[in-house]
């Protein structure tokens, strides 16, 4: 067969065609940028100048009273020059905005701004690879182990509900023998998500004084999708600014509406703008503070209702701020509906943000080391089999299983960490292993009397066998290993799934062409 | 290679050599035992399971965090963990977080006293953590990896529909990993959240040489068994010189002390996964095979 005929076979077959079509949905999905400019705004304190002025998160700042603004250090430095109650001016992709320097609690200048380097792709690393923010805490009173297993259960839950999902908490005491927690998050520098994540989040729900229901045990569901939850309406108050109103529906426990059905049974009724309510309102409480007052219709008297919708407020300057805010405290109320409250007060002690416990350019150096170990693989099987038609379409097959690998972590927007490193380690070196096999299967094929189907039939057989043995070890990994086993087990399943699924095949068919 | 001298080396002495599989395997498990023993683990954790002292320390970051790891490493004579510090609202360095695994503190701010060349008054804090991982994780973990060997025992079975086969490749996959443990346990290799990757990925690894061994000499019916045994072996041998070189590749390039440690390990479990599998599993399927036809 000439070479242009082989090229046309392989570049006609199917399987070739879906995984270049894969590779560069892959690379797409990575989108891997060489040269960058400015820095990115990772989140803005809400209430602050720079929030009322209109500056928002993930706009690029590029920069700051006039000088250029490419790297964190250049942000620091520029943010040295300012002083209290100066105007800064900021630069950025969104147009430029003007706002006051504020001081902290801490007496340093604090615009309330977080920033980070443009990322270099659309691939987001873990905590122990690039850091997080680092929040001390310290509870208002001893912790018993059992509370603090409760903290932390909740704390990933609440987390969970703002999609972060790579988190460290530790119980940490000093030489004094005060415990306190520290909780370290990949992936945000949002302040507000960390005043959520401390928040004690205590809510009840009371008719005259005597609670119906709290946050957490006797809520069953939180709807959180737009047919039952969202911002309902908005309007202009007395001093120009918007106020706007959230509702969203929850469903109680059944032990909580017979609470609501005894409580209401005897209470008188009342005429309000024209309708009829209920004497007393069914107040909410979160952490003590009352958040709405609603009044309660004259059908829900003495009835066991499981289903409440639940109201609130969000004011701001214009609409838009407006409904921001409302839509904010909407998710802290859902969060802390969904996930109970803290057994014990916490209190924020520092927050700082914290570089990776493996450094910055681990995850760089690792993937080009483990990129020079295939290119060591591709040399040994060069000088096992001899050919370069085996050596090569090997090497290729095994580079683009890491770039899809990746190219699916950076769609999903996953973290990628050392659980997930080590994963694409075991997923890259079976793939090996099946390549080889089939490679063997093939060879050793040509020189009895089967045909192509037969081999590769063989060949399948075993791989599909250690396939199914990998992903068979690894689920219980995954439904009952925390953090570093379920990442391990998550990214080795996946690994090996796109090697049967998509890179072997395409291998075999090139091999098939190639040694014809 | 000269795999003709090995097949029939291995044809006349495979009894033998299962002998030492044998001792391998009682070997480790009494080498572990004993550790279990003497210092109530099979394997000493290092901080990043075990917790340790953190120390926080506020300044002007004179040191690279990988320079500061490796001086203060030497000079405390254990691994230490550096992790820069960073202030939320300009992004300013502001100093460093050093985990020690021991709890002497004196020494610990002795050794980053003179390291960093700084006096040490109000501008540190210190603080004993729990680990990074919970006290839970490791039952957790164990629990786990108990069930992965049930589940993975069953999917074998399914696919090979014969007893003995089906134990002999859970069987190497145990040893394994009861061998590699025990080497690191000697090694002096502690056990660490990258130390209990690379032990997952054995199992993976250890799986498909096995797995290729059962079913070219389960199913291939139409050879005579030891052109089946050789040309497995033959394959199966690739393979995990193939992966040892391309580890020892990735242990000698990277610096990445963790890397290093999870390329280690894995080194050593398929030199196990070697032997364990050429020798134990296709001794007992011969063994096996023999058996059945004599039977029939």
């Amino acid at each position: 067969m000439s070479v242009l005929a082989k090229a046309k076979e392989i570049f006609t077959s199917w399987r070739i065609l879906l995984l270049i079509a894969i590779i560069l949905l892959s690379v797409w999905a990575i989108n891997p940028r060489f040269e960058t400019t400015g820095v990115v705004i990772t989140s803005v304190a809400t209430n602050t100048s720079a929030d009322i002025n209109g500056l928002t998160a993930n706009m690029v700042l590029y920069d700051v009273n006039g000088m250029q603004i490419n790297s964190v250090d250049d942000y620091s430095a520029a943010i040295h020059k300012i002083k209290s109650n100066d105007i800064v001016k900021f630069g950025t992709s969104g147009g430029k905005f003007s706002f006051i320097a504020q001081l902290n609690d801490a007496k340093e200048i604090d615009l309330g701004v977080t920033i980070d380097k443009v990322p270099e792709s659309n691939l987001k690393l873990g905590l122990d690879l690039v850091g997080g923010v680092r929040v001390l805490l310290q509870p208002a009173e001893e912790l018993t182990n059992q509370e603090f297993q409760d903290i932390v259960d909740i704390t990933q839950r609440r987390l969970n509900v703002y999609g972060l999902s790579d988190i460290n908490v530790r119980q940490v005491s000093d030489l004094e023998g005060q415990s306190f927690i520290l909780v370290e998050l990949a992936g945000t520098s949002n302040r507000d998500i960390v005043k959520t994540l401390v928040q004690q989040g205590k809510f009840e729900a009371k008719i005259a004084n005597e609670t119906v229901f709290v946050g957490g045990i006797d809520v069953k569901s939180v709807c959180r999708s737009a047919d039952c939850s969202g911002v309902r309406s908005c309007s202009q108050v007395s001093d120009g600014n918007y106020a706007c109103n959230f509702e969203f529906r929850v469903d109680i426990s059944p032990e909580a509406a017979k609470r609501h059905a005894d409580i209401t049974k005897d209470l008188p009724t009342q005429f309000v703008g024209g309708s009829q309510y209920l004497s007393e309102r069914l107040d909410l409480f979160l952490d003590e503070e009352l958040v709405d007052s609603l009044l309660i219709s004259i059908g829900l008297k003495g009835q066991e209702t499981t289903s409440f919708t639940i109201q609130g407020p969000g004011n701001g300057q214009t609409e838009e701020i407006a409904k921001n805010n409302a839509l904010d405290n909407m998710r802290e109320l859902q969060t802390v509906l969904i996930t109970g409250s803290l057994p014990v007060k916490l209190n924020i002690v520092k927050t700082d943000f914290v570089s990776g416990t493996l450094g910055q350019d681990f995850f760089n150096t690792a993937i080009t080391a483990i990129i020079i170990a295939i290119l060591a693989v591709g040399a040994v099987i060069f000088v096992r089999y001899r050919k370069l038609k085996v050596a090569l379409p090997l090497l290729i097959t095994g580079l683009s299983e890491i770039v899809i690998i990746l190219g699916f972590a950076a769609l999903v927007k996953w973290n990628l960490d050392l659980a997930a490193l080590a994963g694409i380690l075991a997923a890259v070196g079976t793939g090996v292993d099946s390549q080889i096999v089939i490679t063997d299967e093939v060879l050793h094929g040509i020189k009895t009397v089967s045909t192509w189907k037969e081999r590769m039939s063989r060949a399948f057989f075993i791989i599909f066998g250690s396939y199914a043995t990998v992903v068979a070890a690894m689920l219980p990994l995954w439904f009952m290993g925390a953090g570093l086993l379920k990442g391990f087990a998550i990214v080795t399943i996946l690994g090996v799934s796109i090697g049967v699924f998509i890179t072997r095949p395409a291998y075999a068919k090139i091999i098939e062409v190639l040694l014809k | 290679m000269n795999f003709d001298a090995i097949g029939s080396f291995w044809d006349k002495h495979y009894k033998k050599l299962m002998i030492i599989t044998i001792i391998l395997l009682i070997a480790s498990i009494g080498i572990l035992g004993a550790s279990k023993i003497n210092t109530g683990e099979f394997l000493q954790k290092d901080f990043t399971l075990k917790g340790g002292l953190l120390i926080t320390i506020q300044i002007n970051p004179t040191l690279s965090l990988d320079d500061l790891k490796t001086s203060l490493s030497n000079e405390i004579n254990e691994d230490v963990n550096v992790r820069e510090l960073r202030s939320l609202s300009s992004g300013e360095s502001s100093g460093y977080i050093i985990e020690f695994e021991s709890l002497n503190q004196d020494s610990a701010l002795a050794a980053i006293e003179k390291t960093l060349d700084i006096k040490l008054q109000d501008n540190y804090t210190i603080e004993e953590v729990s680990s990074q991982l919970g006290e839970s994780f490791l039952q957790s973990a164990i629990k786990a990896i108990i069930v992965a060997f049930i589940i993975m025992s069953i999917v074998v079975f399914i696919y090979f529909r014969e007893f003995i086969p089906s134990v002999a490749v859970l069987l190497a996959g145990f040893s394994n990993l009861i061998e590699t443990i025990a080497i690191m346990n000697i090694l002096d290799i502690k056990l660490s959240t990258a130390a209990i990757a690379a032990l997952l990925m054995i199992i993976g690894y250890s799986v498909d040489t096995d797995i290729l061994l059962s079913t070219k000499v389960l199913k291939r019916t139409d050879l005579p068994l030891k052109e089946r045994l050789y040309s497995s072996f033959k394959t199966g041998l690739t393979m995990q010189i193939t992966a040892i070189i391309a580890l020892a590749v990735l242990y000698a390039l990277t610096p990445a002390l963790l890397l290093k440690q999870i390329a280690l390990i894995l080194i050593i479990g398929l030199f196990f996964d070697m032997l364990n599998t050429w020798i134990q599993n296709a001794g007992i399927l011969r063994l096996y095979l023999e058996n059945k036809g004599g039977k029939q």
